[in-house]
């Protein structure tokens, strides 16, 4: 056998060049200058409130902590944080089990596709906040209006994404794994599958913010209980500090929900960033 | 004469033209044989139908008339038998090299302990021992070639289709694959169906050349090549009767050249 010294060289030359591991000092310094807008955000808006702007109107950091402090001490705000929690996740995982169904489905099958792709497209272009009020006629003022309206804004973001990671499926490889001796079920699981992951995983980052969304706007609309009810009292018994309160745990809940997916992705798609180079920030 | 493996039967095929509802001819009735351990490479301008052959003798395609014969038997779903090496190396960028190569013998139930063994011993021919772990986009071109050669070699297909696999390369690192290939065909024993616009690469790996015609494309000419193997693929005009070769192909081959340069 020839050496393949002509072009590749060496195991250990062709190994791309291990990422410079960020010294401790660099470390913080990096998160410093993340958080550093924030941090003059909120100075900013401190020194503001009371002397450009009427504290009523925009309240104050300090104030919004107190309030946080005193919704989580005294409890008041746990039944509204249980009832949001159960709407966003049975919304989301309801949108994105559907979403990708239904976008595998058609994506495989061209002659699915053509019926049904007019139908999900001119629906796609509704907007769902519109259906709220509708949806708390169909399925009550309880969980399960709020839990349709977050799932179908998640389904469609989900479904286009997948629909189109099908879609981009790379022809040539479909058939090489099949004169491999692939089976449709196997090919499914070693090439669709691995092909549209990337597509999956962006769709199901896109869709938390929206299920947020959805979510706010049913408890807005009409509910019992909830986050969006909380808030939704809060500025209309003009209190600035209760709304941003209301704000800030729903903003801690999409970081949170963004770092996971951002765990999801690096682990599933491995491949695509390959393991020496450090991942991008969120 | 050696055993026919695959034999192209008066194959014809239309196109549709996009927009338009006539067809278009491509290929129009080409017939010609692969011999068992034979290497034969197929030559023809762009655009006539050469990767086109390749498709049929996969099963990817059915021909509008003629067909194709595997060891005797019609071609008429995905032949199994055959290995494919595209023109692009085409890994899977979701499998490390390693897995890449498995993948076949997994697809077709081999068992685990054989598995590991077959894609070492693959992996060592082409040269990509000690690469087994990484993603196919932490290699090389040629690397990735070779990747896609040994995948193929694994299975031990009955006959190795090829299209244009080492245009894309440099021109080193295909003079390096060019031998490599040489040298792992004859060790294999194995039969192989060449695409190229390469007369060169032609004639030097070649035990024949077959000649297509512009589109629509018939069989122009079908040139043994008896070069003495091991042929030298860095320094071509050494081999002894290498000029004699590729004169007889050029002096088929340069009519459909000029009928392209009048045209244009």
């Amino acid at each position: 056998m020839n050496d393949i010294a002509a072009t590749t060289g060496s195991p250990g030359e062709a190994e791309l060049p291990t990422a410079r591991r960020r010294s401790w000092l660099g470390k913080a310094v990096h998160a410093l200058t993340l958080l550093l807008p924030g941090i003059v955000i909120l100075i900013f808006w401190q020194w503001a409130a009371g002397r450009l702007i009427k504290e009523i109107y925009v309240s104050k950091p300090t104030a919004v902590a107190e309030r946080l402090y005193e919704l989580f001490s005294s409890g008041e705000i746990y039944p509204h944080l249980w009832t949001t929690g159960q709407e966003l996740v049975l919304g989301y995982v309801i949108g994105v089990t559907g979403g990708i169904l239904a976008g595998y489905a058609l994506g495989r099958s061209p002659r699915l596709a053509s019926i049904f792709e007019p139908y999900v497209m001119a629906f796609y272009g509704i907007p769902k906040i519109a259906l709220a009020p509708l949806f708390i006629i169909w399925f009550g003022i309880g969980i399960w209006s709020k839990i349709a309206l977050a799932g179908i804004m998640v389904f469609f973001l989900v479904f286009y994404n997948v629909y189109t990671g099908v879609r981009s499926v790379d022809r040539e490889l479909v058939n090489l794994t099949l004169v491999m001796g692939a089976n449709q079920r196997q090919l499914t699981y070693h090439v669709y599958l691995p092909a549209a992951a990337p597509y999956v995983l962006l769709g199901m980052r896109m869709a938390v913010p929206y299920s947020v969304i959805g979510v706010i706007v049913g408890e807005f609309t009409s509910s019992t209980q909830g986050l969006g009810l909380f808030i939704h009292e809060a500025s209309s018994t003009y209190d600035p500090a209760g709304v941003f309160a209301g704000i800030v745990i729903l903003l801690a809940f999409v970081v949170v929900a963004n770092v996971l997916a951002g765990r999801l992705e690096r682990r599933f798609l491995r491949w695509k960033a390959p393991s020496a180079h450090t991942p991008s920030e969120i | 004469m050696s055993e026919t493996v695959l034999s192209f039967d008066a194959i014809r095929q239309d196109f549709p033209t996009p927009g338009a509802h006539s067809m278009i001819r491509v290929i129009d009735g080409i017939s010609f044989k692969v011999g068992s351990g034979k290497f034969v490479a197929v030559i023809g301008p762009s655009g006539c139908g050469k990767s086109t052959l390749l498709q049929m003798a996969a099963g990817l395609l059915m021909p509008t008339r003629g067909g194709v014969r595997h060891r005797g038997r019609p071609v008429n779903d995905v032949n199994r038998e055959v290995g494919f090496v595209p023109q692009q190396a085409q890994l899977f960028p979701w499998k490390t090299l390693a897995e890449n190569v498995e993948l076949p013998l997994l697809l077709r139930g081999v068992a685990s302990v054989e598995r590991k063994q077959r894609v070492a011993s693959a992996l060592e021919a082409v040269g990509l021992s000690g690469f087994e772990h990484y993603f196919p986009s932490q290699l090389s071109g040629g690397m990735q070639k070779r990747g896609s050669i040994a995948r193929t070699l694994v299975y031990r297909p009955d006959v190795i289709l090829m299209d244009e696999p080492f245009g894309a390369l440099d021109a080193q690192t295909r003079m390096v694959m060019q031998e490599d290939l040489q040298m792992l065909s004859r060790a294999a024993g194995a039969t192989v169906l060449f695409i190229t616009h390469d007369i060169t690469e032609a004639v030097l790996l070649a035990d024949s050349v077959v000649i297509m015609s512009q589109r629509p494309s018939r069989l122009l000419a079908n040139i043994a090549i008896n070069l003495p193997r091991p042929r030298d693929v860095f320094e071509p005009f050494r081999n002894p009767g290498f000029d004699a070769a590729y004169e007889a192909v050029w002096s088929v081959f340069r009519s459909q050249i000029d009928i392209r340069q009048r045209a244009h």
